[in-house]
């Protein structure tokens, strides 16, 4: 063989190892089980305290009208069902699969990124459409009190807050997704096409 | 084995397999911590169904597959930068440039010529990737070749 003369393997590991101790390890395993916690609990505590106000609008203004109540309960039904299903099933599992082979590992990744851009999707619409009813049927009720022109001027911005939602933030986050499946199914592809070239020969 | 033996046997393995494929220090080094956060999270559900061995290259492998999924990475090392430049001044070039060469590949080739240079047996490394035995060897031998060509290009023998 060509390469006989270098010695690859004895260069490869001469590279040099800097191998933190078990103890120094076991302490950044802490501070990452630490930090998945604490995203954890300032999600559902953001969650919580958001119902909590809207729940004490409720009870210390006493809303007069059927569109008021439903707009709050449509507003918090919105984000208790956003917060669960992005939390439960959207998060995508750092393990999933991670143990079997590469080809079968970018596979299944495939299935999950597109079967989560089909939930994400869906589910932002719903999202973004939903909290935008609920705001506007609770606002109805408070902007009857106010003169036309800043009625209307509160149910722009509201609109205007809306559409920059749908507009802007609900492509980004899918074009973000798309992009990801795009290099995975790139790279799988890589590796099948990888190895018909190598049959061929 | 338990883990702290795992880590002991594994560790350097890891970390030249995540370097030859991003070569870069730090990140080699979070790839290798967070290779070694799944084993402790995973290490129940081993059966023994593979080699061991097997099962944590599949992990980091994938591992390294998987970074540009992340936008950032879970857990960041502390490294101190004079610490890098110190070390890839101590290094020989032809050391630095195997890495570089092997950096420059497609992935699934760099995970390939890492474990082969790891001393993993061909029909292990096939299990790894998920190819044929006969893929693997032939890949080898190109990847091989394509090195020696570049080695001898840069007067590095």
């Amino acid at each position: 063989m060509d390469n006989d003369n270098i010695d690859f393997k004895n260069l490869w590991k001469q590279q040099i190892v800097s191998k933190p101790n078990l103890e120094e390890f076991m302490v950044q395993l802490n501070k990452f089980k630490k930090a998945g916690l604490k995203t954890y609990w300032i999600t559902n505590a953001v969650l919580a305290l958001t119902s909590v106000f809207l729940v004490c609008i409720w009870v210390f203004y006493q809303p007069q009208f059927t569109s008021t109540k439903i707009g709050l309960v449509l507003t918090i039904l919105t984000m208790v069902v956003y917060f669960v299903v992005f939390n439960r099933i959207l998060k995508p599992s750092l393990y999933v699969g991670v143990a079997q082979s590469n080809q079968n590992y970018v596979q299944g990744l495939i299935t999950i990124k597109k079967k989560q851009q089909f939930m994400q999707s869906t589910m932002l619409s719903l999202y973004f459409g939903f909290l935008t009813v609920g705001i506007c049927l609770y606002m109805y009720e408070y902007t009857r009190f106010m003169s036309t022109v800043t009625a209307m001027v509160f149910y722009v911005l509201t609109i205007a807050w809306s559409a920059l939602n749908w507009l802007y933030i609900r492509p980004k986050q899918m074009k973000k997704q798309q992009l990801i499946i795009d290099e995975l199914i790139t790279k799988s592809r890589e590796i099948s096409v990888d190895s018909v070239d190598d049959e061929m020969e | 084995m338990d883990f702290e033996q795992l880590y002991e046997l594994y560790w350097e393995k890891i970390f030249r397999l995540c370097m030859g494929f991003v070569n870069d220090y730090a990140t080699a080094q979070d790839l290798a911590q967070e290779t070694f956060i799944i084993v402790w999270e995973k290490q129940d559900t081993f059966r023994n169904e593979a080699n061991i061995g097997t099962w944590i290259f599949r992990i980091a492998s994938n591992n390294c597959l998987r970074q540009i999924e992340k936008q950032k990475r879970i857990i960041k090392t502390d490294l101190l930068p004079n610490l890098v430049e110190e070390r890839s001044h101590s290094l020989e070039p032809q050391i630095l440039f195997l890495y570089k060469c092997i950096a420059d590949l497609s992935e699934t080739d760099r995970i390939i010529i890492s474990l082969e240079l790891e001393d993993i047996k061909q029909a292990e490394i096939a299990k790894i990737v998920g190819l044929s035995e006969a893929n693997v060897r032939v890949k080898i031998h190109r990847i091989k070749e394509k090195l020696t060509k570049k080695f001898k290009e840069n007067g590095q023998r």
